[in-house]
């Protein structure tokens, strides 16, 4: 029972949204509707499963006293004072960009989100510059295309040579477009049979380990 | 005692803390200088943004409001922020209504600072010129509940006044009656979950502005018609911000096109220190054989 | 150069500083913005929900007034997704950690389904439709092609106009050669089989289309990193240290 009846409920699910897609009878889209709504108030739920995790993850360090365990806190506390600032905000909490979660939101997770990510540029540089080596004939292509395509793209690459702009265009147009579709292709593909062997229970790694 | 370094072997092994510092250089010059460079040859825009641009402009006929997906968070901003300014600058200048919705939790703060900063600007009106719908879960439930009925999705904006009371939601019950999609993608879910659900189901007319990352992967959507134009990375935003300058439209702040001298250094520099690199590789391996 | 007076753009700069740190090494301050970064956002994402699904759209629903629009059976139907919502919680009782799969089936079940015929329509038909027909479409317009290729390569003087002369030159061919460029590609990852005979330079020409799509993305790639790395720049120069407008 424990795998039978989600592998049934995969199955049942599945099969029916996919004739769904194919029946404009009123019925069909009102099931539409209906099960969007419960997808849309699971998936929420699902958000609190991986609040769950990562709390139950940094208490278990905290609790063993492990390396880093000091970070836990921070981590736990900062999590417990924004969502109870948060909750405590009320269901308005957008209307007003004074309020206190607000404000952390603008000054603590944006400069933190943004710096993140800033700083591969820096890793991105030292990369190219140490690992980029054309080797062989297909690492040679792949770098020219990279080279035309970084200065094409930028406004001062048309200022050094009219003809960046121009070959980076037919580059982006013709062959890399070709390349993308032949992978959309392959990724479709896959992703049809897969889905298919999720729906006919097939695939069952999903249900992770035990009875 | 220590092998000494050749010319070249030193030319292929720089300390990592020197390409950064002459990265932080070549970009922090450019940007303080200010020395407008970029602007004259950005003045002939890609073929691509101004599809982008030429149907957002189409809307001011039709009296079809725009909407924008905002699916990206403050990681993505930097490229994404300024085409979100852009285009709601264009919408206000062209007085087309906007519907402005985020299937991202973590960027629909971002939405509303924009669409505050530009209603200020231009004299606009929740409610008559824009409606904020703001974050739902569900991502792509999200989009085909709209293809059926918003309201049923949104049965109030993201400030918790019911969609009904909104002047704009009369006239605007479902995806067909939006003119034109703009999903502002930094990932998944982003413009496929939109082409997927939106453009294939209910033939909703669509274009996409992404991060750099993903642009080259949109080509073949552009190549079908399937994505109306791509609006790709800072360069695409400057662009769509010269548009918007051509336009004659007041624009407050103009952060990509400042950006593009810095950019195009960065770029030449990333260039030149791979051709060093590889000289440094390939001539210290021919000298040790 | 004018230093910022406002206490949160001091708290940005700090904590852009925090996370650039780690450039240098890894560092109990670096390690506090990121642990700060986790908090905050989980924290966030959890109040956006909160209050934009589930209250508005389940409890609030849920636990309205007998008189409002809500009707018993919407209420009723609303507990569907409240009992399979709570069911994931069972993830953190080992004895019934199961439970976890009926809801996961649900939405799982339901995505594989909804994705199926909408990848064929959008992902399948649709580009093989435009990569099969387009090369035919071009048929007609082929004439004026070449000769306006001809016309460039015919008048070429210099570097410049070599350059364009091939460039019209590779237009006029552009239909074709995406078809060919997109077959060659599938059938390089097309691993059930030997590539010998036939397959082999049909692969090696998917390769060369591979490498130079990979090479666009690589660009790309290169131009986002440094945007995002631009933005903090701006901030810091602009709002901290007041050095740009």
């Amino acid at each position: 029972m424990q795998r039978s009846v989600p592998l049934t409920i995969c199955l049942v699910m599945g099969i029916v949204m996919m004739v769904q897609f194919f029946s404009p009878h009123p019925f069909s889209r009102g099931l539409l509707e209906t099960v969007n709504t419960w997808v849309r108030l699971i998936s929420g739920f699902a958000l609190a499963l991986g609040a769950g995790s990562l709390i139950l993850h940094h208490t278990t360090k905290i609790r063993r006293k492990q390396p880093g365990w000091g970070y836990s806190i921070v981590t736990l506390s900062a999590l417990a004072a924004t969502a109870a600032i948060g909750w405590a905000a009320g269901p308005t909490m957008m209307d007003n960009k004074q309020l206190l979660i607000n404000v952390i939101y603008s000054n603590i997770q944006v400069p933190l989100g943004a710096s993140m990510f800033s700083i591969l540029a820096f890793y991105i540089a030292s990369a190219s510059y140490r690992a980029f080596r054309a080797r062989n004939k297909e690492a040679t292509i792949l770098l020219l295309a990279a080279f035309l395509v970084m200065l094409g793209t930028v406004p001062l690459g048309k200022v050094v040579w009219d003809g960046f702009p121009k070959w980076s265009r037919y580059l982006l147009e013709i062959p890399n477009l070709a390349a993308k579709r032949g992978i959309i292709f392959g990724v479709a593909l896959g992703t049809i049979a897969t889905s298919l062997k999720i729906i006919l229970g097939i695939e069952r790694g999903w249900l992770g380990g035990g009875k | 005692m220590a092998e000494k370094k050749s010319l070249w072997q030193a030319l292929a092994g720089i300390d990592r803390r020197i390409v950064y510092l002459t990265l932080l250089v070549v970009l922090v010059v450019p940007l303080i200088l200010s020395l407008g460079l970029s602007v004259k040859p950005m003045k002939d825009v890609s073929q691509r943004v101004r599809q982008v641009f030429e149907q957002v402009d189409s809307l001011q006929y039709s009296g079809m409001p725009l909407m924008i997906s905002v699916d990206f968070d403050p990681a993505s901003k930097g490229e994404l922020q300024p085409m979100l300014y852009a285009l709601l600058r264009h919408a206000a200048a062209r007085n087309v209504p906007v519907l402005v919705l985020g299937l991202w939790p973590n960027g629909v703060g971002l939405a509303k600072t924009a669409l505050e900063d530009v209603g200020r600007e231009y004299g606009r009106q929740n409610g008559v010129d824009w409606v904020f719908l703001g974050y739902k879960a569900g991502i792509d439930a999200v989009i085909l509940g709209m293809g059926e009925n918003i309201a049923r999705v949104f049965p109030s904006d993201a400030m918790g006044s019911r969609l009904d009371q909104h002047p704009l939601m009369q006239r605007v019950r479902r995806l067909a009656d939006v003119g034109f999609v703009v999903s502002l993608s930094a990932g998944t879910p982003g413009y496929l979950d939109w082409l997927l659900y939106a453009q294939s189901r209910y033939r909703v007319r669509m274009a996409t502005g992404t991060t750099a990352v993903q642009a080259a992967d949109a080509y073949p959507y552009v190549g079908t018609g399937q994505l109306r134009g791509i609006v790709a990375g800072m360069k695409g935003a400057a662009e769509y911000e010269i548009l918007n300058q051509q336009a004659g439209f007041r624009q407050a702040s103009t952060p990509a096109i400042d950006a593009m001298d810095a950019q195009s250094f960065a770029q030449f520099a990333i260039v030149l220190l791979v051709v060093i690199g590889n000289v440094g590789f390939f001539v210290a391996g021919r000298r040790r054989k | 150069m004018q230093l910022s007076s406002s206490l949160w753009v001091w708290v940005g700069a700090i904590l852009t500083f925090g996370i650039f740190s780690f450039l240098l090494k890894d560092n109990p301050f670096y390690k506090f913005c990121e642990h700060l970064f986790v908090g905050v956002s989980l924290g966030y994402t959890m109040t956006i929900v909160t209050w934009s699904t589930l209250w508005p759209d389940l409890f609030k629903r849920l636990f309205a007034s007998p008189t409002s629009e809500v009707s018993i059976g919407a209420k009723l139907l609303l507990l569907v997704p409240l009992a399979l919502g709570i069911l994931y919680f069972f993830a953190f009782v080992p004895k019934v950690s199961w439970l976890m799969r009926i809801p996961m089936s649900f939405v799982l079940g339901w995505s594989a389904g909804v994705i199926i015929p909408s990848i064929i329509q959008t992902s399948v038909l649709t580009q093989a439709q435009y990569t099969v027909l387009k090369p035919g479409w071009m048929l007609q317009d082929l004439p004026r092609q070449m000769g306006e290729a001809w016309n460039h390569l015919a008048h070429v003087k210099g570097f410049n106009s070599v350059s364009d002369a091939l460039l019209s030159f590779l237009w006029a061919i552009g239909p074709p050669t995406v078809f060919i460029g997109a077959v060659a590609a599938v059938i390089y990852f097309f691993f059930s089989r030997e590539q010998k005979g036939l397959l082999k330079p049909v692969s090696g020409t998917g390769i060369i289309f591979l490498m130079v799509g990979f090479g666009a993305s690589f660009g790309y790639t290169v131009m986002a990193r440094m945007s995002l790395l631009i933005d903090r720049l701006q901030f810091l120069l602009r709002d901290w240290l007041g050095v740009i407008r």
